[in-house]
C-alpha cells in the first residue's frame, strides 16, 4: 500500500542524514555520466518525490535478476532506492501471497493508473496459448498486456525479458518471447544481462525516478550510458589483446598472467554492458577479471551463437567431410568438363 | 585515276577539307577466296586442335599484369600497348575459354565470351606475325611462367589455315613447299653451287653418299647469300676426318611451315632431312647456322617422326664447341675483342647458350659480353619470319636500334653470331642505318682459323 | 537471423563449399585435357626439379628486367606481403585458420597488423589507379581484373573499418567483413584469383618443359 510521505520525510524518519543522502545522489549522478551539478538537482527532486509505485512482474525467469538487484554493495543505497519506490508487487520480496498478492497488484494499478512503473523479468511463453507459465491461473501474456495498459513505462530487466533469454534458446519449446515482442505502445527500457549488474538496474530506475524520462537508448532499447560501449573497448586486458598476448588454456602461463581471453572464446568485442567499468559486487570483479571469457549475456540469442569457448573469429563451417564432398563433386564436374571438351575438340577438328 | 578504280572498302572522302581515306586501318593480307565465315570456322578448328592441357594451363593463368610488354622489343621501342605479348594471343585465349575451358559451356550458354570474329583475326595478323619473332623473352619475364612464345607459334596454325598470313611470308612458305627451298635453292641449284664451291676452294664436299656417319643440313639463306658456310662446314668436317655427306633429298634446314603456321608443311620439311638421315644411316645430324632450324629439328623433329630419332641432332656451334673442347679440332688464336649476339632459338629457347662462347674461348677471343647477354640477350628482330614481311620493315628497324646500342656499348672489334637469319637481319639493319658494325659467322671464323693436321 | 550470425553460419559453410567445389572443378578441367608426348632427346632429365625450381625462381624478377618493372613489381610485393601479414599473422585470423585446419602459429601485435593493413590498402588503391591509367593495363583489363580487385580490397577495408569502429556498429562491420571474405572465396575459383593455385601449375609446367631442353627457365 502506497503511503504519501515524500522520500525526504521518510529518510529523515529513518535517521539517514542529508549528507549521506547527498553522497548517494552524487554517486548515482556520476554512475550515469551526468555532470556533478546534477547531484544537487537529483537530491532536490528525490527529496520531494512521493514514492513511485512499482509493479514487478516475474514470468519465465530464474529469479537471478532479483538476486542481483538485492546484492547491493551498500545496503544503504539499495535501501534508499527501495524507500524511494513503493514496490507494490514482487513475487519474491512481497509479504503477501495468493489472492492477497494479486489484489494488491490490482489495487496499485487502479490507484496509480497511468503513473506506475512496470518492471518485468523473465520471458513470456506464447506456445499452446501461453499455458507454460501462469500466475493465479492467468497466463503471463495476458497479465503483461493487462498490466501494461496503465504503466507509464516498462523496464525489461534481464536478457529473458529484454530478448527472450534462456527459454528462447533453440528449440524454444515454450515459444518464449521478449516483452517488446508483445507490448508495442509503451516506452520500454531493456536492461539485459544474465543477470544484469545491480547498479545498472538501480541506476536506470533512479534515472526514471529523478528525471521522469526514459534515458537515451541504443538500437536494442538499452540505456546507452550503461550499454554504449563493448566490453572489449573497456576491458582492462585490452593491452594484452593489442600486443597479441592470449591465454591458450585456462591454466596456462598466459591465463595466470591475466592475458586476453579471446582465444578461449571471450565475446567481449560484440557484447555491450557495463561489466568492464562498473563491474560486479561493488566493483570487486567481473567474469574476465576472474579468468573466464565474456559469454555475451546481454546480447539477444547469446545461447544460440555457438560455443562460449570458440573464438569470435571462428564460425560454423560444417565439417571436413562436407568440404571434401564438395571438392569431390567439383572434381567430378571437372572430369565431365574435360571429357566434354575433348569430345568438342574432336568434333570441331574432325578427329585430329 | 578514275573514281571507279578506288577500292570500295576504303572510299575516298573527296568533300573533306583534306583528301583522306575513310577509316584508315592496318593492312592485312588474305589468301584464298573463302568467305569470312569460313575463315573464322577454319581458324577456330585449328586453334582448337592445339588446345590441350598445356595451352589450357597457360590461358587460365594470365593475370593481366602487363609485365610481358616490358620484355618485348616491339613494345619497348614503340610504347604501343598492342604489342604486349599476351595481347597477341587474345583471340586464341578467347577461343580457348569459349570452346574448351572448364567453364566453357556456361560461357557459351550465357554469352559471357563472344565468338572470335574475322575482323579480329584480320586485326591480329600484324600482332601474330609482324611483331613477334617468338624470341621468348616474354616467357622468361612472366610471373606465371606462361610460355607466350610457344603459344604464338600455335596461334599461327589457325591463321594459316584461315588464309590470314602476311603475303610475303605465305609466298615464301609456299615456294619452299613447292620447290624445296624458300629462296630458290632447289636441289638442282644447290648441287650446282656445291660443285662450283668445291671446285673454287679446292675442297671435298661429298654429296649423296649411300652411307655416312654425319649428315649436314644447310639453310637457304646460307646457300643463296652466305655460301662460304658450306665451304666452312666442309673444312671442319674434313679436318676431323668425318665420314660425312650432304643429301640432296634432304638438306633444307629452314622451316617456313613452322614460321608461317602450316604444321603439315612443317612436318614435310623436317621429314625430308630425317628420311635422308635414316637412309644414309647417319648417327649425327648437324644443323647449320640457323635459329628456328634448331627448334624445328632438335626439339620438334622426333615428334614429326612419331618416335625418337635414331640419330643425334646438334647445332653447328655445339658440334664445334664439343670438338674444340676435346681438342680434336684445333684453331689459331684470334687476338681480337669480340662480342657475341645470341640467336634466340639457340641460346634462350634452345639451351645451347654456352656453345658459341666455348668456341670463342678456344679461338682465344677477348669476349666482351653485351648487356644483357646470354639467355637474356635481345632478339635481332628479324626471326620467326618477320624479315620476310616488308610492311614490318620500319618496325624492325626501330627494334634493331636496341641491338646497335648493345653492340656499340660492348666496345669490341668484332661482332659474331651463329644464325644466318640474325646475320641477314644485321646486314639489312647495317645498310639501313649505315652502321659500321658487321655480323660475322662463328662457323666461318672457326673455318678461317683452322690449324691443319 | 542477424547479419553477423548469418556470416558466421550458413554463409561461411556455403562459401567454403563453393570454394572447394569450384577449385576442384577448374583444376581438374584443365589438367585432364590432352597431352602430347615429347619424343625428342632430352638434354636434361631433371624436369621435376626444373619445374619445382621455377615455381620459386619466378617469385623474383630477373635482374635484366628489373629496371623496367621495378615499380609495378614493388607494388605487387607490398600488397601481397602486406595482405599475407594481415591475413596470416593477426591472431583472430590465425584462430580462424586453426579452427579450419588445426594449424596455428604465433601472431604479431595488433598495432603492426593495423599499420600493415593501411599500407596494403594504399598499395591496392595505387594498383587500381595504375591499372586504370597505364596503357598496357588499360588494354588488357576486363571485368575479372576489376572485380577481383574489389573482392580482395573489401575484406581489408571492412576489417580496418571494423577495428576502427567506423561507419556502423561493430557487429555490423564485423558481419560485413566476414561476408566480404566469403564473397572472395566464392569468386576465387572463377576468376584470376585462381592464380594463387595455378601459379604453381603454370610455372612448374614451363620449368619442366624448358629444363628438358636445357633452356633458360
Amino acid at each position: 500500500m502506497t503511503d504519501n510521505m515524500t522520500l525526504g520525510e521518510r529518510l529523515a524518519r529513518q535517521g539517514i542524514s542529508r549528507r549521506t543522502f547527498l553522497k548517494f545522489c552524487a554517486s548515482m549522478a556520476s554512475l550515469m555520466a551526468m555532470p556533478p551539478s546534477m547531484a544537487a538537482e537529483m537530491a532536490e527532486k528525490l527529496a520531494g518525490i512521493r514514492r513511485l509505485s512499482v509493479i514487478w512482474l516475474s514470468f519465465q525467469e530464474c529469479t537471478g535478476c532479483t538476486e542481483s538487484i538485492t546484492r547491493s554493495h551498500s545496503p544503504t543505497l539499495e535501501g534508499l532506492l527501495f524507500d524511494a519506490i513503493s514496490l507494490d508487487y514482487h513475487h519474491t520480496l512481497q509479504a503477501a501471497s495468493g489472492t492477497a498478492a494479486e489484489h494488491a497488484r490490482a489495487q496499485a494499478m487502479q490507484d496509480n493508473a497511468g503513473k506506475y512503473l512496470l518492471i518485468v523479468d523473465g520471458s513470456i511463453p506464447t506456445g499452446e496459448g501461453g499455458v507454460y507459465s501462469t500466475i493465479a491461473g492467468i497466463s503471463n501474456h495476458d497479465m503483461l498486456v493487462d498490466s501494461a495498459k496503465g504503466a507509464m513505462a516498462i523496464v525489461s530487466v534481464g536478457t529473458c525479458a529484454a530478448f527472450g533469454g534462456i527459454p528462447k534458446a533453440n528449440p524454444n519449446p515454450t515459444g518464449a518471447v521478449a516483452v517488446s515482442d508483445i507490448i508495442k505502445d509503451k516506452p520500454i527500457i531493456n536492461v539485459p544481462g544474465c543477470p544484469p549488474i545491480a547498479t545498472v538496474m538501480t541506476g536506470v530506475i533512479a534515472h526514471v525516478l529523478t528525471l521522469g524520462t526514459i534515458p537515451d537508448l541504443d538500437e536494442l532499447g538499452r540505456p546507452k550510458v550503461f550499454f554504449g560501449d563493448s566490453i572489449h573497448d573497456r576491458c582492462y586486458r585490452r593491452p594484452f589483446y593489442d600486443q597479441g598476448k592470449f591465454a591458450k588454456s585456462f591454466d596456462d602461463e598466459g591465463a595466470r598472467n591475466g592475458w586476453c581471453l579471446y582465444e578461449l572464446g571471450c565475446k567481449g568485442p560484440t557484447t555491450y554492458n557495463a561489466c568492464a567499468t562498473t563491474k560486479w559486487n561493488g566493483g570487486v570483479s567481473f567474469p574476465i577479471e576472474s579468468g573466464h571469457g565474456c559469454l555475451g549475456c546481454s546480447e539477444p540469442d547469446f545461447w544460440d551463437k555457438g560455443s562460449f569457448y570458440r573464438p569470435l573469429s571462428t564460425g560454423e563451417w560444417g565439417s571436413g567431410e562436407i568440404l571434401a564432398t564438395g571438392a569431390a563433386a567439383g572434381a567430378a564436374i571437372g572430369i565431365g568438363a574435360a571429357l566434354a571438351a575433348r569430345k568438342r575438340q574432336d568434333s570441331i577438328t574432325g578427329g585430329k | 585515276m578514275s573514281p571507279a578504280d578506288v577500292n570500295k572498302e576504303h572510299p575516298l572522302e573527296t568533300k573533306a577539307p583534306r583528301l583522306s581515306i575513310k577509316k584508315p586501318q592496318a593492312r592485312y593480307d588474305k589468301q584464298g577466296e573463302m568467305p569470312d565465315s569460313e575463315r573464322v570456322e577454319i581458324a577456330m578448328k585449328n586453334f582448337v586442335r592445339d588446345f590441350g592441357a598445356h595451352v589450357a594451363t597457360y590461358m587460365e593463368s594470365c593475370i593481366h599484369c602487363g609485365m610481358c610488354a616490358e620484355a618485348c622489343h616491339y613494345y619497348v621501342q614503340t610504347g604501343d600497348p598492342k604489342y604486349t605479348p599476351i595481347w597477341k594471343l587474345e583471340p586464341f585465349k578467347q577461343a580457348y575459354k569459349r570452346e574448351m575451358g572448364p567453364f566453357a559451356i556456361f560461357y557459351r550458354m550465357l554469352g559471357l565470351k563472344r565468338k572470335v570474329t574475322v575482323e579480329e583475326l584480320e586485326e591480329w595478323q600484324e600482332l601474330i606475325y609482324d611483331s613477334c619473332t617468338m624470341c621468348g623473352r616474354c616467357t622468361l619475364i612472366c610471373p606465371m611462367g606462361i610460355d607466350i612464345a610457344a603459344l604464338v607459334a600455335q596461334a599461327r596454325h589457325g591463321m594459316f589455315q584461315a588464309g590470314l598470313v602476311p603475303h610475303e611470308l605465305w609466298a615464301v612458305a609456299e615456294r619452299a613447299h613447292r620447290e624445296g627451298s624458300p629462296l630458290g635453292a632447289t636441289p638442282k641449284v644447290f648441287k650446282e653451287r656445291i660443285e662450283w664451291l668445291a671446285d673454287d676452294h679446292e675442297i671435298e664436299i661429298p654429296v649423296d653418299k649411300e652411307q655416312a656417319d654425319v649428315i649436314i643440313s644447310m639453310s637457304s639463306i646460307e646457300i643463296m647469300k652466305y655460301p662460304e658456310s658450306i665451304v666452312a662446314t666442309a673444312k671442319v668436317l674434313n679436318a676431323l676426318k668425318q665420314n660425312w655427306t650432304i643429301r640432296l633429298d634432304g638438306y633444307e634446314a629452314t622451316n617456313f611451315g613452322l614460321l608461317s603456321g602450316n604444321s603439315q608443311w612443317q612436318k614435310e620439311t623436317s621429314m625430308k632431312i630425317i628420311d635422308a638421315a635414316v637412309k644414309c644411316g647417319a648417327r649425327l645430324l648437324i644443323l647449320p647456322e640457323c635459329g628456328h632450324a634448331y627448334g624445328a629439328l632438335r626439339w620438334q623433329g622426333a615428334n614429326m617422326f612419331g618416335k625418337p630419332l635414331p640419330f643425334k641432332v646438334v647445332h653447328i656451334s655445339e658440334f664445334l664447341a664439343e670438338n674444340l673442347n676435346s681438342g680434336l679440332l684445333k684453331v689459331k688464336k684470334v687476338g681480337k675483342s669480340v662480342t657475341f649476339h645470341d640467336p634466340c632459338q639457340i641460346s634462350r629457347r634452345g639451351g645451347a647458350t654456352q656453345a658459341g662462347r666455348d668456341v670463342l674461348k678456344a679461338l682465344g677471343a677477348d669476349l666482351r659480353e653485351m648487356s644483357p647477354t646470354g639467355n637474356l640477350n635481345w632478339c635481332c628482330g628479324g626471326g620467326g619470319g618477320v624479315i620476310t614481311i616488308h610492311r614490318a620493315d620500319n618496325l624492325r628497324y626501330k627494334v634493331f636500334e636496341i641491338k646497335m646500342k648493345q653492340v656499340n656499348d660492348a666496345n669490341a672489334e668484332m661482332l659474331v653470331t651463329t644464325c644466318s637469319n640474325c646475320r641477314q637481319t644485321f646486314d639489312d639493319g647495317q645498310a639501313h642505318f649505315k652502321w659500321d658494325k658487321t655480323a660475322n659467322s662463328l662457323l666461318e671464323m672457326v673455318a678461317d682459323n683452322l690449324v691443319e693436321g | 537471423m542477424e547479419l553477423l550470425e548469418f556470416a558466421r553460419g550458413p554463409a561461411l559453410m556455403w562459401s567454403l563449399i563453393i570454394f572447394c567445389f569450384g577449385v576442384a572443378w577448374r583444376l581438374v578441367g584443365i589438367l585432364l585435357l590432352r597431352r602430347k608426348p615429347d619424343l625428342s632427346e632430352a638434354r636434361s632429365r631433371a624436369t621435376l626439379w626444373g619445374g619445382i625450381r621455377t615455381v620459386f625462381s619466378r617469385i623474383w624478377v630477373r635482374k635484366e628486367f628489373q629496371s623496367r618493372t621495378a615499380y609495378g613489381a614493388a607494388l605487387g610485393y607490398v600488397f601481397h606481403i602486406g595482405l599475407a601479414i594481415v591475413v596470416l599473422l593477426f591472431v583472430p585470423h590465425i584462430l580462424f585458420i586453426k579452427d579450419l585446419t588445426g594449424l596455428s602459429w604465433g601472431g604479431l601485435p595488433n598495432g603492426v597488423i593495423y599499420a600493415t593493413g593501411v599500407i596494403t590498402l594504399i598499395a591496392l588503391i595505387i594498383i587500381m589507379i595504375r591499372r586504370l591509367t597505364h596503357p598496357v593495363l588499360k588494354l588488357l583489363s576486363n571485368f575479372d581484373d576489376y572485380f577481383s580487385w574489389v573482392v580482395t580490397t573489401a575484406p581489408l577495408l571492412t576489417g580496418l573499418l571494423a577495428t576502427a569502429h567506423l561507419g556502423a556498429r561493430y557487429e555490423t562491420l564485423l558481419g560485413l567483413h566476414i561476408l566480404s571474405v566469403e564473397l572472395f572465396l566464392v569468386w576465387f575459383p572463377f576468376g584470376k584469383l585462381m592464380h594463387a593455385i595455378l601459379f604453381a601449375v603454370s610455372r612448374g609446367t614451363t620449368g619442366a618443359l624448358l629444363e628438358r631442353k636445357g633452356a633458360a627457365t
